[in-house]
């Protein structure tokens, strides 16, 4: 039997997909491209908050000044030794992947991710003021680099003992499936909660982590106010945050090596830790980029830790992005300067983005 | 929760009738919860100021107030943010400092000819609340108290040290003489002088700006120029580091870890507020904490004159506020002026002259002991960029004592931040 309806009564393909798209496109638009260009738009101005809510016409156009404001300074040289420790790594990195592309131990794509990133290394450290010059925001730069040290702390912490767990944790027993629960709990937990806990834990009067030093004769750390290990105590406290998803991702890609790579590696002797260095790493690499990227993105907009526990302190070295970009748009009122600070990070996740996808795509 | 908050809200809307006039409060303070509506018996600045409010919502007709959600740390934030969205609370607490910064743009209600008509006699007020809530000769808010750093002392600790002359502590009266009380406590008790927040909230910063006042200096002018790394800020800091440098105080208390070792009894000093006066009397009174012989003290003069850091809690209207809703937001507003004696329990000054005057306001616990300090109560200029200014200074001290920042290079740093923001 044949449909009964004309075919001219029928939606062609194209129609119906842009109509099942519509609803998302619509959110999509609303939500996140428009307030993107706005907030583009914005950043063009001088815009206080308060002001232009009472008053629309208290803004004033004034092109790119927020980001010379933000980025640049008076008198900024640029010098090829000038921070030589970062410098000459850049150096070493681009020597490095030059060596490794010229002889094949490196795939193209990374070869070309090594050496941008090297000659960003080379590049990017290299500004400084020159004689009577100054940043204009001297906080700026220094925030962006504690973002970066929390990004390279937090998300090899992260990847690395959610892997480790998630090896621990890949048998079905009942007090395994506990164990994985258990560790997942602390992802459901909000910001508030979890720097509340960390902050009792890191207390060096009342804390966990005090009452065990002293109990060994140690005096305790203060962690929160001292500048070695304010860092240190908000990337724990993120670890223990964000450790579950990371788990989960693994031990999904963990139960998707087949068990007969195992016997076979067994058969060859690869038990345990040699089979976990042969076998596992290899078959989950996939699951690192990707664990790894979304890591990144998600850690470059770390707030709520820095803001509840260390309040950016001490002597702001644990300031970071989202929070200065909060100061400047909340407590300051200059929306146009936080604009365009977030514009930077989205130019910075932006990339990473694109990297993921390109990483996606690439064949194994 | 939210459930539970909505119900309670639609039960208290029915209960009120349909006719009452639901105002929004926003405040800091902290939370309260089971404040109750009696207001002369609750203890701590959170649970008087929320039994005043539910006093306030029970007893005045037609009105239902709503206490609105917010933090401590981010209350500014919160306000701008509502205010920018166009949905300020109906009536809200604020700091005297942070007239210029909102009555400047417009945001608050001028309310000097509406006072009379609801029942606040701005004529009781003192001359300096007065001050306190005038900006361009309007008047923008109701002034709840004054508040000021004092010394907690712990007279214990000073007995021991041979510290305390006819019952009351011997306090120092020049940055030596601190150096030598300090020593002399860590002799004869092994305990801290000092303890205050040197690492979080800006407590640190007020006493340095105190000890600046004493010497007649300031950090920016009133026309805007900074003046931080001078002789006087350069002693004011180095009176204070002398004792870290000393092994005598410990920089790295933050607020609740400073408090908690005076009230443990590790500490002769500590400076904090007004506002922890009735907390800390309670908790020397209960038989587990250190603290047992608990005394107030004027911030004492190290340098020529006297000054300490001190500011104003008062309450505003949105300007956007009108009819019936501004009427039933004045008459909170009056309400809790009425209250001023209550609020004043906490252990702030009152700012009403009829309340200063009454047995009920002397009779306080500890009163007698800190008459000095509404004299010498100061503050930085007027200046909207108030948050961010003592946002830099904070940063730079605790750059000094938490990461060994040379004090010039930090003052100096210090100077070239707060000018820039001044000129922006």
């Amino acid at each position: 039997m044949q449909n009964p309806r004309k075919p001219a009564s029928r939606l062609s393909q194209t129609q119906a997909a842009w109509i099942l798209l519509a609803p998302f496109l619509f959110t999509y638009g609303l939500f996140l491209i428009y307030p993107f260009f706005r907030g583009f738009w914005i950043s063009l101005h001088d815009w206080n908050l308060l002001a232009v809510a009472f008053n629309p016409d208290a803004k004033q156009f004034v092109g790119l000044r927020n980001y010379e404001r933000v980025m640049w300074g008076r008198n900024i040289e640029w010098g090829p030794l000038a921070a030589p420790f970062w410098q000459l790594l850049g150096i070493a990195g681009l020597a490095v992947s030059v060596l490794l592309r010229g002889t094949k131990r490196l795939s193209r794509f990374n070869a070309i991710a090594l050496g941008v990133a090297s000659v960003l290394v080379i590049i990017l450290p290299g500004f400084h003021p020159g004689e009577e010059g100054r940043w204009y925001d001297r906080r700026f730069w220094p925030t962006v680099a504690n973002t970066i040290v929390f990004v390279g702390l937090a998300v090899p912490g992260v990847t690395i003992s959610a892997l480790l767990l998630a090896a621990a944790l890949n048998r079905e027993t009942r007090a395994m499936g506990a164990l994985r629960t258990l560790f997942f709990l602390s992802q459901v937990l909000s910001v508030t909660v979890v720097t509340l806990i960390w902050q009792i834990m890191f207390s060096p009067r009342q804390g966990l982590i005090a009452n065990i030093t002293e109990t060994f004769g140690g005096t305790p750390i203060n962690w929160l106010t001292d500048e070695q290990f304010a860092m240190a105590a908000i990337v724990i406290a993120t670890i223990w945050w964000s450790l579950g998803i990371a788990m989960i991702l693994f031990l999904a890609g963990l139960q998707d090596i087949s068990k007969d790579i195992y016997e076979a590696a067994a058969l060859d002797n690869a038990k345990g830790a040699r089979a976990f260095w042969y076998v596992t790493l290899p078959n989950l690499k996939r699951t690192v980029t990707l664990v790894v990227v979304l890591q990144i993105i998600l850690h470059f907009q770390v707030f709520g830790q820095s803001h509840l526990m260390t309040q950016g302190g001490p002597n702001d070295t644990t300031q970071v992005l989202v929070r200065y970009i909060y100061q400047t748009g909340f407590r300051d009122s200059e929306l146009g300067r936080a604009s365009a600070m977030a514009v930077f990070l989205f130019v910075i996740m932006g990339t990473f983005s694109v990297i993921q996808f390109i990483v996606g795509r690439e064949k194994t | 929760m939210r459930n539970v908050l909505l119900t309670a809200a639609c039960a208290a809307t029915l209960a009120t009738g349909a006719f009452a006039q639901e105002i929004t409060l926003g405040r800091f303070f902290g939370a309260c919860e089971d404040a109750g509506t009696d207001t002369t018996t609750s203890t701590g600045e959170a649970c008087i100021i929320q039994s005043i409010i539910n006093a306030a919502d029970a007893e005045l007709d037609g009105i239902s107030i709503n206490t609105l959600p917010t933090d401590w740390g981010n209350y500014y934030d919160q306000i701008k943010a509502a205010y920018a969205g166009g949905t300020p609370p109906d009536v809200h607490v604020m700091h005297r400092h942070r007239i210029p910064e909102f009555a400047g743009l417009g945001a608050l209600a001028e309310i000097s000819g509406d006072l009379e008509a609801a029942g606040i006699d701005p004529d009781d007020w003192s001359p300096a609340a007065l001050e306190a809530v005038t900006y361009n000769g309007g008047i923008y808010g109701v002034p709840m108290d004054f508040h000021a750093n004092l010394w907690h002392v712990n007279m214990e600790i000073m007995a021991e040290a041979g510290l305390v002359e006819d019952g009351k502590p011997v306090l120092p009266s020049s940055p030596e003489e601190l150096l030598a009380h300090a020593q002399q406590v860590k002799e004869a008790t092994g305990k801290d002088y000092l303890a205050a927040d040197f690492a979080q909230f800006p407590i640190g910063v007020r006493v340095v700006l105190a000890l600046i006042w004493q010497q007649g200096a300031n950090i920016f002018t009133e026309d805007g120029t900074a003046t931080i790394n001078t002789e006087a800020g350069r002693n004011a800091v180095t009176a204070i580091t002398q004792l870290f440098d000393a092994g005598l105080a410990d920089p790295q208390l933050n607020y609740a870890d400073s408090q908690q070792a005076f009230l443990n009894g590790e500490a002769a000093i500590l400076v904090n507020g007004t506002w922890v006066v009735d907390f800390y009397t309670a908790e020397a009174a209960k038989e587990e904490v250190g603290l047992d012989d608990y005394y107030v003290a004027d911030f004492p003069t190290l340098f020529d004159t006297g000054a300490t850091w001190a500011d104003s809690h008062m309450w505003a209207i949105p300007s956007t506020l009108d009819g019936e809703k501004k009427a039933a937001a004045l008459k909170v507003l009056a309400f809790i002026n009425d209250h001023n004696i209550d609020w004043a329990r906490t252990g702030h000054m009152a700012v009403r002259k009829s309340v200063v005057e009454s047995d009920a306001y002397r009779s306080l616990p500890h009163r007698d002991e800190y008459t000095g300090t509404a004299a010498i109560a100061k503050d930085t200029p007027p200046s909207q960029r108030y948050g961010a200014i003592q946002d830099v200074l904070n940063r730079e001290l605790q750059a000094i004592w938490l990461t060994g920042k040379p004090v010039e290079d930090a003052l100096d740093d210090a100077e070239l931040e707060v000018q820039d923001l001044l000129d922006r």
